[in-house]
């Protein structure tokens, strides 16, 4: 057995539960241009439910747009081009909200500069805002070794990967860091693994994927099963 | 009597394990549920099974169901129908029936809650009279009220503005109100009569029972007979078909006791179907969970092609059997149905038509529909899930300042 598996670390790491209520605002866009305006101006908490948390409250099968704009895009609009501009953009990119924002800004501007028509929405497929409330929880789960780690990863819910997998990328200030990669660098160094984690395409990935590929890059590095609680 | 570790194996015993670690933090409250009907509808299935498993968790959770005669039933439809965007009118006498018989039933109710949740229109006047016994009010809508008639949202915005929060199925519904709105989608049980797996057998004696040979491809749709879910649309659209491929409709709908427009659609159904050998219309009981569960498994495609839908669980239910569902591109079905992945969203019999063709002469693709249906309702539209949403929202209430709440 490698022993980096059974090396105990100096702090255990404690898994959190994360809740996710979304919050509808009761305010709706029918066309692109509304769009544009009204997020200059909403909540940066709606800008960060519709990027980030929606993967959290609904996650659909096989769809390609990683964001709820892209989707409203190519479902709504039946805007393809857009839809792959909105996809391609990546929020882990910045800084903060503040600079998301002007990002999306920036996109849908250009993209209207061009247009003769303002795209507008069928009937029934307007954009709805939302925010979130979230509960956060203890779970009473936690790993003190890589091997309950990966244990431990199997026995939380996917909020959990999202809370500390994507939330936590904004919760640090650290838009590459993690809480996962950051508890194995610190405790256990293995640079190698810590930057594997970090380089994962992560806005293309499901809660439950990212979970199966962390199992399987810790297996990759550490060359044992991931599949058994320690 | 099923308990909660019985849903690990369907959900995952990580999804049981966090109910009772949110719930820790819950023992004890007292949730009250009132409604209107307590059998027959979405409603009362969701409150039948979730109050027993809210008490498991350790809250003393009651459901309440308010009574009302004739009359009242009429003007509470007349709500639903206008709040679903249709022209109603409404005089002075109907909307004092409503409050009085709310009164009336609030003069019953001795209960004292810590959050009571008050599902639809009907009981939601209690609110006037019983406004002390609760500590947190919450209206929960299940209806569809993206393009509400105005003169009926004016009424009962009044009354819903008095409530600390609201609660809507999808964010499309949400309105213009000075408190929280919050979104939670409805669910199925999967170890219920109605969803839990069937033998072949069990599936043929229902089918022998009810009359249905199976000798050609098999279309149904369960839903209340109600303008709004379009049985007659169906019908024109399994002519459409008939012209091309051979195939068997069946219409099956219950009754709610709150419903009083049943009769007269099932009437306008059985004119439409007259003479077509090929489509059995069915009225079951209210509880014939056991029934829809099999004609559900029986078929090879699921219709629900409604015009105006809260939600839509006769979609969620054929989903968690795996079939694949046509269904009317409204409220909660878009929500479900992702076309050409989890379903077909149609917007007219022409549509319904061409996707039940479609799908007769591809059987693969209506198997693999059927299987990524069946593990997004898994992921989305279970219980455990529902379960979840309330004891969060319990937590938000008591805490409603706060938007990130660390336990």
């Amino acid at each position: 057995m490698t022993p980096k598996l059974d090396e105990v670390a100096e702090n255990p790491f404690g898994f959190h539960e994360c809740f996710l209520m979304p919050m509808p605002l009761g305010k709706k866009v029918v066309n692109l241009r509304e769009l544009l305006e009204s997020l200059r101006e909403i909540d940066e908490s709606v800008l960060f439910y519709h990027l980030i948390q929606s993967r959290l409250a609904m996650g659909y099968p096989l769809v390609e747009y990683p964001n709820d704009f892209a989707l409203w895009a190519a479902n709504a609009l039946q805007d393809s081009k857009l839809a792959e501009k909105l996809s391609s953009f990546d929020p882990f990119e910045y800084q903060n909200l503040m600079l998301v924002r002007q990002a999306v800004v920036d996109i849908l501007e250009e993209y209207l500069w061009d247009l003769h028509v303002v795209p507008w929405a069928r009937p029934g497929f307007e954009f709805h805002f939302c925010q979130a409330s979230v509960v956060v929880m203890h779970s009473l789960i936690s790993a003190r070794t890589l091997k309950e780690f990966c244990g431990a990863l199997t026995q939380v819910g996917l909020d959990s990967i999202y809370y500390h997998f994507f939330e936590a990328r904004w919760r640090l200030g650290e838009l590459k860091s993690d809480d996962f990669s950051f508890w194995i660098e610190t405790n256990f160094g293995l640079p190698e693994l810590v930057t594997a984690i970090r380089d994962l395409d992560v806005y293309f990935y499901s809660l439950k994927e990212v979970r199966e590929t962390l199992a399987g890059l810790i297996h990759q590095h550490l060359g044992e099963i991931c599949d058994h609680p320690g | 009597m099923i308990t909660l570790d019985d849903y690990a194996p369907i959900v995952g015993k990580e999804v049981v394990g966090q109910l009772h670690r949110l719930a820790e933090h819950l023992q004890g409250r007292r949730f009250v549920h009132i409604n209107s009907t307590a059998v027959g509808g979405g409603v009362a299935e969701i409150l039948s099974w979730a109050v027993p498993l809210l008490n498991q968790l350790g809250l003393k959770t009651t459901w309440e169901v308010i009574m009302g005669d004739p009359a009242f039933f009429d003007v509470t439809k007349a709500f639903h129908n206008g709040l679903q965007g249709f022209k109603v009118h409404l005089t002075p006498t109907m909307l004092e029936h409503y409050q009085k018989i709310n009164q009336e039933n609030a003069r019953r109710f001795s209960w004292e809650a810590d959050i009571v949740l008050v599902h639809d229109p009907q009981p939601a006047f209690l609110i006037e009279s019983l406004r002390p016994q609760a500590r947190r009010w919450v209206w929960r809508c299940h209806v569809d009220v993206s393009r509400p008639n105005l003169a009926v949202w004016r009424f009962l915005r009044e009354i819903v503005k008095q409530y600390d929060a609201s609660v809507f199925s999808m964010s499309q519904f949400a309105q213009n109100l000075p408190h929280p709105q919050y979104l939670i989608r409805p669910s199925i049980d999967p170890l219920s009569e109605k969803n839990r797996d069937l033998t072949e057998e069990e599936i043929k004696a229902v089918l022998h029972r009810l009359g249905i040979k199976k000798d050609k491809p098999l279309i149904v749709q369960i839903s209340r007979f109600d303008s709004f879910k379009d049985p007659v649309g169906v019908i024109q659209a399994f002519r459409l078909v008939r012209r091309h491929t051979p195939c068997k409709l069946v219409l099956a709908g219950g009754e709610a006791t709150d419903d009083p427009e049943g009769p007269e659609i099932l009437a306008q159904v059985q004119e439409a179907a007259r003479g077509e050998p090929d489509i059995q219309v069915l009225l079951l009981p209210p509880d014939a969970h056991h029934e829809v569960n099999a004609l559900q498994r029986a078929a090879d495609i699921i219709v629900q092609k409604s015009t105006r839908e809260g939600f839509g669980l006769t979609v969620t239910e054929a989903m968690w059997k795996g079939k694949p569902v046509i269904g009317g591109a409204v409220g909660g079905i878009v929500l479900q149905l992702r076309d050409y992945h989890t379903g077909f969203l149609v917007h007219s019999p022409e549509g319904c038509a061409f996707r039940i063709r479609y799908l007769l002469h591809r059987p693969e693709m209506a198997r693999r529909m059927g299987q990524m249906a069946r593990e997004f309702v898994r992921n989305h539209f279970l219980i455990t899930r529902h379960i979840r949403d309330y004891l969060t929202l319990m937590i938000l209430q008591d805490n409603p300042d706060s938007r990130l709440i660390e336990l």
